[in-house]
């Protein structure tokens, strides 16, 4: 992880979750599903809006990229809510 | 140094008929020039081989291929169907994939993430709008899917048209699927990591092709075979007529006395429902322009030809068998591994006089060379394929 993620990372939450989102970066291989978790709680706990968005959209698309159909889909709804993602189209 | 107007007047000769035709022109082995030349005309004009389908046999692999600076990405979807991709983001052009791996879910882009499903839709397109803000009414995701490429499949060989404007592949692939129908539809199961190898060249690769579609070099470069393939035993084999020197022409040689014999080992079962005349017969054809083929009754292989440069080429050989047992067992695995080095063998014995015509294409005076009617007639019609493809 680069600085600046670290530093965006910390905007989240709290420094325990910064150092396992850092040390989940940095395992040879990444656990994806595990990774995604961990951004995910950070929307959580994340102190506005705008840095839910952040959270949950790495989360996604770890989520994507490990994928883990249930976490996607529930990841798409709460990005809707927050308005990380458009309505789906009827 | 290659000039359109002096290749073409090098090319003339070459069309005529064999008994007074003259082989390709130097500067098609030693000049960048007509290696670069040979990539627009041919390999990204027409169908060429540029990997097998066993490169990606589970679902969810994916491997990239440089396809003469074209970067590929042959792909395994979730469904288990064979796609073939440009290698880049439609974003800002990151190559996507740069070593073969298994993907779990999408494919991720290195550099944005931009994340595309195995079947080529864009399906994410993070921060587009801003952070966290996933979607931009200017960047519509149904218009920005990964560039599909034509493919087809023969004998596990995968063919691809980077140009989108070949005849279909059913075309291309007809007039030797139809000289080959008892082994076209056939499954093979390829015989593992014993049973593939590369060769790297220091030739041009057509050198590779006109030495291997002709008998007349077997009794001198490859002695071991007189004890049971002859040259008398061998015969000519092209396309037909109406397929000479357009995409789908092949030349090559057949044998009627193929005859496997490793000392302490059972036969390998047949190929089902085969003629009789494969009981003894085995053919080695050249598909132009770059994949070399060889059936038999008990086994398959090809030779995929890559070119790396205008006197460099790799050849990669996989050999395949007619059930999973031959093809994976520990019973048979001695067998597989004295067939793949019997294979190699002969094809090492080919390397010295491949490359040994790559250095005589540096002499000056040289003029492509003179073709014996009888024995050189399978190399000619190569010869007049590529100053078809190049006139």
């Amino acid at each position: 992880m680069t600085t600046r993620e670290a530093i965006a990372v910390h905007t989240l939450a709290d420094e325990a979750l910064d150092q396992a989102i850092i040390a989940q970066h940095a395992a040879d291989p990444v656990d994806l599903t595990a990774l995604s978790a961990l951004y995910r709680e950070g929307a959580q706990r994340a102190r506005d809006r705008a840095a839910a968005r952040f959270a949950l959209t790495h989360a996604w698309v770890l989520a994507l990229e490990a994928g883990d159909a249930r976490s996607i889909a529930e990841l798409e709804r709460e990005l809707r809510a927050c308005g990380g993602l458009a309505p789906p189209r009827s | 140094m290659l000039t359109v107007t002096r290749l073409q007047e090098q090319l003339r000769p070459v069309r005529r008929a064999v008994e007074s035709a003259a082989g390709l022109p130097n500067v098609l082995y030693n000049d960048p020039a007509g290696f670069e030349l040979e990539k627009q005309q041919i390999f990204h004009r027409t169908w060429a081989c540029i990997g097998v389908a066993n490169d990606v046999p589970e679902p969810g692999d994916a491997k990239p291929i440089d396809f003469l600076g074209m970067p590929l990405l042959l792909v395994r979807d979730h469904d288990g169907a064979l796609r073939l991709f440009q290698n880049v983001c439609r974003h800002r052009g990151m190559i996507l994939i740069d070593a073969p791996r298994k993907l779990k879910g999408v494919i991720r882009c290195p550099y944005h993430s931009w994340c595309y499903n195995l079947n080529g839709s864009l399906r994410a397109t993070p921060h587009v709008g801003g952070p966290g803000i996933n979607e931009h009414c200017d960047v519509p995701a149904d218009q920005l899917g990964l560039l599909e490429v034509r493919m087809g499949v023969f004998l596990d060989a995968v063919f691809a048209d980077v140009s989108g404007h070949a005849a279909p592949f059913e075309e291309f692939i007809a007039p030797l699927k139809a000289r080959w129908s008892e082994f076209a539809d056939q499954p093979l199961y390829h015989g593992g990591q014993e049973s593939r190898f590369t060769l790297d060249i220091a030739s041009n690769w057509k050198l590779a092709v006109e030495n291997y579609c002709e008998s007349y070099h077997l009794p001198w470069v490859h002695p071991g075979l007189n004890s049971y393939s002859r040259l008398e035993d061998h015969y000519n084999i092209f396309a037909p007529d109406d397929a000479a020197h357009a995409p789908g022409d092949f030349s090559g040689q057949g044998t009627l006395v193929y005859a496997p014999q490793f000392e302490g080992e059972a036969p390998m079962p047949n190929f089902g429902g085969l003629s009789d005349v494969w009981d003894r017969s085995a053919e080695y054809i050249a598909l132009f322009p770059n994949v070399l083929f060889g059936v038999h009754r008990d086994h398959v292989y090809s030779i995929r030809l890559e070119p790396v440069s205008h006197g460099r080429t790799r050849e990669h050989i996989e050999i395949y068998y007619t059930t999973p047992e031959a093809a994976t067992s520990d019973e048979r695995a001695s067998t597989r591994r004295k067939n793949a080095a019997l294979w190699k063998d002969i094809f090492i014995e080919d390397i010295g006089v491949v490359e040994g015509m790559q250095q005589g294409r540096g002499a000056l005076g040289f003029d492509g060379g003179k073709f014996s009617p009888v024995m050189d007639a399978p190399t000619h019609r190569f010869h007049a394929w590529v100053a078809a493809q190049l006139s």
